[in-house]
């Protein structure tokens, strides 16, 4: 409990301080607005619904693109930890394609796709794709070998071989993966929306700067964040659940 | 010798394959299969390229892209390396400052660019602000990790040696701090090139991130898939570039 | 101080520890004097690890206390050297073989130039003068713990305390270095605490083997190795002496240790 305490002391004591700050009029509220003016407008944003129909065009976007290439990225992750020869074979091909940031991509999909959900669908699966597969292929390379020959020896087909045994052995791991590309997603898809896509949290935050309402930009900030905060949360808590029992490691983001 | 000739081998046929890739993309570009709008032949890409390197717009829009970046990423490593380690090796300044650097973690960084908008307007120091303040993050939240992490082992080696605190962090806190800290730097590398790209578009700055704005804008296709490559080139050379410093340092670790 | 006089190198009184009612060690008294190899034999748990790191320094007793050359004993001692059981978390893994010497050098404030002739001396004592530009990772176990060894010799110790530091390696390799440490500690003039839970090694090694009881952690029988230096591997194991403290140790310890 004294933990708790102190270690909300630290942003406890900057929000008042800049509450007081503005309300001596020592800094101006305008480009800043103060902390119960945000806390104000985070309420407001809920109550005239904005928040919710921006989280749940962010949500689209962002879920749909993570399970394109999320998916797409473990299926080849797997070809690619199966066979070294394929993985070697491609190998400058995706080392030419990887480093391409995904943000340079928005002008291109929004060529393609013009605005709207595929937009943010087609940018967030690019960028989902790279850590599931090199997250997969490493899964599946390091698949206890013993694991592999039990299935030769059980005269399993690839199909058979890869759903009864590869994936569930990889499986804690690849999850891992994806955890850490739905925070990704949520990411790139308010990424998009703040340099294109006129849709979702992103593009709210934009209108709210624009019309210099500084409360209701932070609002939507702190709701990113605590969305953002959340989904991580619920994640471990499966991850922990499911994979606990199997040994898992401390990772860092 | 036939290691090395395996691992030759295996880098020529891959660049087979990439080289492969790119005639496909030839043919079916050429063949108009899909819409030479958003699927330009390669071979246009690369003149295209090749004539926008040869004015100095492009070399403008290079180098203050690559400026920013660059100037944002190390003064944010410098910071989050230094502020790091106070923190990391401070278990009192854990408790009171972790819970917040938590609470910042899952922000997205380019949620941030309005705020820098509002207070700074649409200029250069705005995109190198946003580059410094976004960049920080990654290197300072794994030096910390870094720096707590130390084998409780290797402190109780240090006291029996009799060194001094000043020896203990930098002959042993540090060094085991880099593997993190490094992770840390290539993060924000990343990071730092992104939010370069995403500012630029935002503030309309010179920059490469506008030329590509501006090429899909003009549905000048070429080049925007050049503009593209141009960042991938980018990425691919700092992060390199950073991989090989970190190979170096970590030299240990790789035998 | 008087010549007449018995002055122990190190001596430990009363001692006792206790960790939220748990009583792991009570009322341990101790003498070790100058020269003597002393090893502590015991079941698992009976604290003799603990016992060591009072010694060393690194764990303050509940009652009781350790004194060295008359002093008490409450942080690390300059002249108290360690050797842990664990050498891979003991050695640090980014600097090379002659580095890691080098650091105990280093705690010591020997002048840069000095060094590297030192550290020369000092892996040619252990054997590892050819892998002075190596990682420890690169190492065998029983390199590793040679170079955990010359580490502490670099330190120019009185005491060496060792904590079952062949408990890691293989039978062979624990042979070799029996032989080596006995050799290097009377080279060195160095007065060692030795702990294992081996009886073999026990005897093998000491001039005195202290065995302990555990729950809580007591002393319990002393016995004086009376058999002749220098030690071999396979007559001094053979001899009927040795048979007969290890008998002697069978018994005292519980079944199953």
């Amino acid at each position: 409990m004294i933990r708790l305490f102190k270690g909300l002391l630290l942003p406890g004591c900057v929000l008042g301080l800049w509450q007081w700050l503005v309300m001596i009029q020592y800094v101006k509220s305008e480009s800043l607005s103060y902390p119960s003016a945000i806390a104000a407008a985070a309420i407001g944003v809920i109550q005239d619904g904005t928040l919710l129909v921006a989280a749940a065009q962010t949500f689209s976007g962002a879920f749909s693109g993570w399970l394109v290439g999320a998916t797409l990225g473990i299926v080849v992750g797997i070809a690619f930890g199966l066979s070294q020869t394929l993985s070697r074979l491609m190998k400058i091909t995706v080392e030419t394609v990887r480093p391409i940031p995904s943000v340079a991509l928005i002008p291109l999909a929004l060529l393609i796709y013009g605005y709207g959900v595929l937009l943010e669908t087609s940018v967030v699966a690019f960028s989902c794709f790279w850590p599931l597969l090199i997250v997969t292929e490493s899964a599946v390379r390091g698949i206890e070998p013993r694991l592999i020959e039990v299935s030769r020896m059980l005269n399993f087909n690839l199909f058979n071989r890869v759903i009864k045994i590869i994936l569930p052995a990889a499986l804690p791991r690849i999850f891992v993966g994806m955890r850490l590309a739905a925070a990704v997603a949520l990411v790139v898809s308010v990424t998009v929306e703040i340099t294109a896509n006129p849709m979702g949290l992103g593009y709210a935050l934009i209108v709210a700067q624009e019309s210099m309402r500084a409360d209701r930009m932070f609002a939507f900030i702190g709701w990113i964040g605590l969305i953002g905060w959340s989904l991580n949360t619920a994640l471990l808590n499966i991850q922990y659940r499911w994979f606990g029992k199997m040994g898992f490691w401390e990772e860092q983001v | 010798m036939s290691q090395l000739d395996n691992r030759s081998r295996s880098w020529f046929f891959s660049i087979l394959v990439f080289l492969g890739f790119l005639g496909l993309w030839q043919v079916v570009a050429t063949a108009e299969l899909i819409s030479p709008v958003f699927f330009p032949a390669p071979q246009k890409c690369f003149v295209t390229l090749y004539e926008q390197m040869n004015q100095p717009e492009f070399w403008q829009a290079f180098s203050q892209t690559i400026s920013r970046m660059i100037v944002g990423f190390s003064i944010a490593a410098f910071c989050g390396v230094t502020l790091g380690a106070i923190i990391g090796l401070s278990s009192r300044a854990r408790t009171y400052i972790e819970p917040t650097l938590e609470l910042i973690r899952p922000l997205p960084a380019s949620a941030i660019i309005p705020v820098f908008i509002l207070l700074m307007g649409l200029n250069d120091s705005m995109i190198v602000a946003v580059i410094l303040f976004s960049s920080l993050w990654p290197v300072l939240l794994n030096t910390v990790h870094g720096f707590k992490t130390v084998e409780p082992r290797l402190l109780e080696v240090a006291q029996i040696l009799h060194l001094s605190q000043m020896e203990v962090i930098f002959k042993i806190a540090l060094p085991n701090a880099m593997a993190d800290i490094f992770a840390g730097l290539r993060l924000s590398l990343t990071v730092s090139l992104i939010l370069a790209v995403v500012a630029e578009m935002l503030a309309g700055a010179t920059g490469l991130g506008q030329n590509i704005t501006l090429a899909a804008r003009s549905f000048r296709s070429a080049d925007l898939y050049a503009g593209i490559m141009v960042l991938g080139a980018v990425g691919y050379i700092t992060n390199t570039a950073l991989a090989k410093v970190e190979r170096h340092v970590l030299r240990w670790r790789a035998v | 101080m008087n010549a007449t006089t018995h002055n122990p190198l190190l001596f430990v009184e009363s001692l006792s520890f206790k960790v939220n009612d748990l009583e792991i060690l009570r009322d341990i008294n101790l003498s070790i004097d100058d020269k003597e190899f002393v090893c502590i034999v015991g079941a698992s748990g009976c604290g003799k690890t603990t016992l060591l790191r009072m010694m060393a320094g690194l764990l303050s007793p509940t009652r009781g206390h350790v004194s060295y050359c008359g002093q008490q004993v409450v942080r690390p001692h300059r002249e108290i050297a360690v050797v842990f059981q664990d050498y891979a978390k003991a050695l640090l893994p980014w600097r090379t073989v002659a580095g890691n010497v080098s650091l105990a050098l280093e705690g010591c404030s020997v002048p840069a130039a000095e060094r590297p002739q030192r550290i020369h001396e000092l892996l040619c004592k252990v054997g590892l003068e050819d892998r002075a530009e190596a990682f420890p990772v690169q190492l065998s176990g029983g390199m590793q713990q040679r170079l955990q060894i010359a580490r502490c010799l670099a330190q120019s110790p009185q005491l060496l305390l060792m904590d079952e530091p062949f408990g890691a390696l293989d039978a062979m390799t624990r042979q070799t270095l029996q032989d080596e440490v006995t050799r290097l500690c009377r080279d060195s003039g160095v007065t060692v605490v030795f702990i294992t839970h081996d009886l073999e090694e026990a005897i093998y090694l000491g001039d005195r083997v202290i065995s302990m009881e555990k729950m809580p952690g007591k002393i319990g029988e002393t016995l004086v190795i009376d058999l002749p230096r220098p030690r071999d591997q396979l007559t001094t194991r053979e001899n009927t002496k040795f048979l007969a403290y290890r008998h002697q140790l069978f018994k005292l310890l519980p079944s199953g240790h």
